[in-house]
């Protein structure tokens, strides 16, 4: 447990010590807060149009519904698009993992010292989920910013559980970036390697879930079974849903026991 | 009791053999030099007694510990300094000396009078608050043998540990080492001649992966000044 910490501070204290990380932080708070604006900026929209029009909301179409509160007309769709930013960001931080001790030349020093490759694993990996918890806490902010300007008719401006749990589910799939990310950051020296291969993986994932409607049965199921966004698409929306919370688990723990596959393996070639 | 012991130990790389059914014994408490060409089998051998890298085939037993069947009870008793100084640019040394001593297990309460002890010994107390990305090359590798030392380990296996140091650098590294002896078995790679005639009483010479020489330095050079120079070249010959 001590040595696992031990890696887990130490690879925090790497990555903030160094420019990137912070590179990362300002793109997701650039972009997120891009996104917040405009999102609020439509939101304005609806609710000046909704005031206009004789009849309120009852007499707009269905899709205008979600601009009745802030939760549904800012902030799931804030998180939706987050999660997006996430999969372009999350490369530039799991690409250091492994793809660093090697050019070090410190792999040497983790592999010649009496601990068990899991723990290193582990240590790397808890640092890694450290970095996206660090990334993704930058937008916390956004659902504050709202709760103490925004006002609504039942009280509160935003449904907390709704907010939340759509957080989870995206420090979720930060967690799962991660954790491919490392698998692919053991298997190379160079970090731009790592990071392009970890970025491709992510993007062929996103296009499962547009293939997936073509796609014959039973292949649709699967595909839409394993896209991410159909997923996450209850935790997003705040339902409480477990399906998404054990696939997401078993990812993570299947590349971590990969990752750990992968580093045994190289030290018999 | 024998500190380092193996037998007919052999590692391939696919098709080209590295080292070939490799047996010697190290002593505890010995200075030994472990000579050969570039490209011998020297880091090769480094890296499966120290549990880096499995052998395709033979034994290695550290303090008596098999190093493929119980690798956490041997690589208990090893400090490893590798050809390149594993440290990290963004650590301070301070930070990296206490990074590896948590990693080998030093108990909690000790770490900072350990980390004291090894930078003592090796000159680098001034420096502990610098980052290690920017010291100069002769502290790196002084900073790489202070992470060997630390946890005091049995056997400290040097990979070349005075490679690309100047000479006033190089002489003080090789005190340093010196200094180990008793206390410790100490395991040191080198092609450079001078340095093992002034510190070790044994040699071993390897050369394309076969042991040519294993004996105490006395008996190599057989007195002269100049035998240990003429045994190497000689074993070492196509």
């Amino acid at each position: 447990m001590r040595t696992i910490f031990a890696i887990f501070k130490k690879e925090l204290t790497s990555h903030l010590t160094t420019l990137w990380a912070w590179v990362v932080f300002t793109v997701m708070a650039l972009l997120s807060s891009a996104f917040f604006v405009l999102l609020l900026g439509g939101f304005k929209q609806a609710q000046d149009i909704a005031r206009e029009v004789p009849g309120g909301w009852s007499a707009l179409p269905a899709e205008a519904q979600q601009f009745r509160n802030l939760t549904d007309g800012v902030m799931i769709s804030l998180w939706g698009t987050i999660l997006v930013v996430t999969l372009f960001v999350a490369p530039f931080l799991s690409m250091r993992l492994f793809a660093e001790e090697r050019r070090n030349k410190t792999f040497e020093l983790l592999m010649t010292t009496p601990i068990r490759p899991i723990e290193i694993v582990l240590g790397k990996y808890l640092g890694a989920v450290g970095l996206i918890v660090c990334t993704l806490g930058v937008t916390i902010v956004f659902p504050i910013i709202l709760s103490i300007i925004g006002s609504s008719e039942s009280g509160s401006a935003l449904e907390w559980r709704t907010v939340l749990l759509g957080y989870f589910g995206l420090l979720l799939w930060g967690a799962t970036n991660m954790a491919i990310g490392m698998f692919i950051s053991s298997l190379t020296e160079s970090q731009m390697v790592a990071a392009f291969v970890s970025f491709a993986v992510a993007l062929l994932w996103m296009l499962v879930s547009s293939v997936a409607p073509r796609a014959e049965e039973p292949l649709r199921s699967v595909l839409n079974y394993l896209a991410f966004d159909s997923q996450l698409q209850n935790l997003i929306k705040g339902v409480l849903d477990l399906k998404p919370i054990v696939f997401f688990t078993s990812v993570i723990a299947f590349f971590v026991l990969l990752t750990h596959r992968s580093i045994e393996a190289q030290r018999w070639t | 009791m024998a500190m380092i012991e193996v037998e007919n130990l052999t590692k391939k790389y696919r098709d080209r053999v590295a080292i070939d059914a490799l047996t010697f014994q190290i002593k505890e408490g010995e200075i030994v030099g472990f000579l050969g060409p570039n490209g011998a089998g020297k880091s090769t051998t480094m890296k499966i007694l120290t549990g880096f890298m499995p052998a395709t085939s033979g034994k290695a037993r550290v303090a008596g510990f098999d190093i493929f069947e119980k690798p956490l009870e041997a690589k208990r008793r090893i400090g490893y300094l590798p050809e390149t100084p594993p440290l990290y640019p963004e650590l301070t040394v301070r930070g990296y000396l206490h990074f590896v001593a948590e990693l080998k297990g030093v108990p909690r309460g000790k770490v900072k009078s350990e980390i004291d002890r090894v930078a003592g010994g090796t000159g680098i107390l001034p420096e502990l608050g610098r980052l290690t990305g920017v010291l100069s090359k002769g502290y790196r590798q002084r900073v790489g043998i202070a992470q060997a030392m630390l946890g005091n380990p049995a056997l400290l296996i040097l990979d070349e540990p005075t490679e690309g140091l100047d000479p006033r650098q190089r002489k003080e590294v090789l005190e340093l080492v010196k200094s180990l002896a008793g206390e410790h078995t100490v395991v040191l790679s080198t092609h450079i001649l001078s340095e093992v005639k002034a510190i070790c009483r044994q040699v071993l010479i390897i050369h394309r992966g076969k042991i040519v020489a294993d004996d105490s330095m006395a008996a190599i050079t057989g007195g002269k000044e100049t035998g240990l120079e003429d045994k190497f070249i000689q074993l070492t010959a196509e």
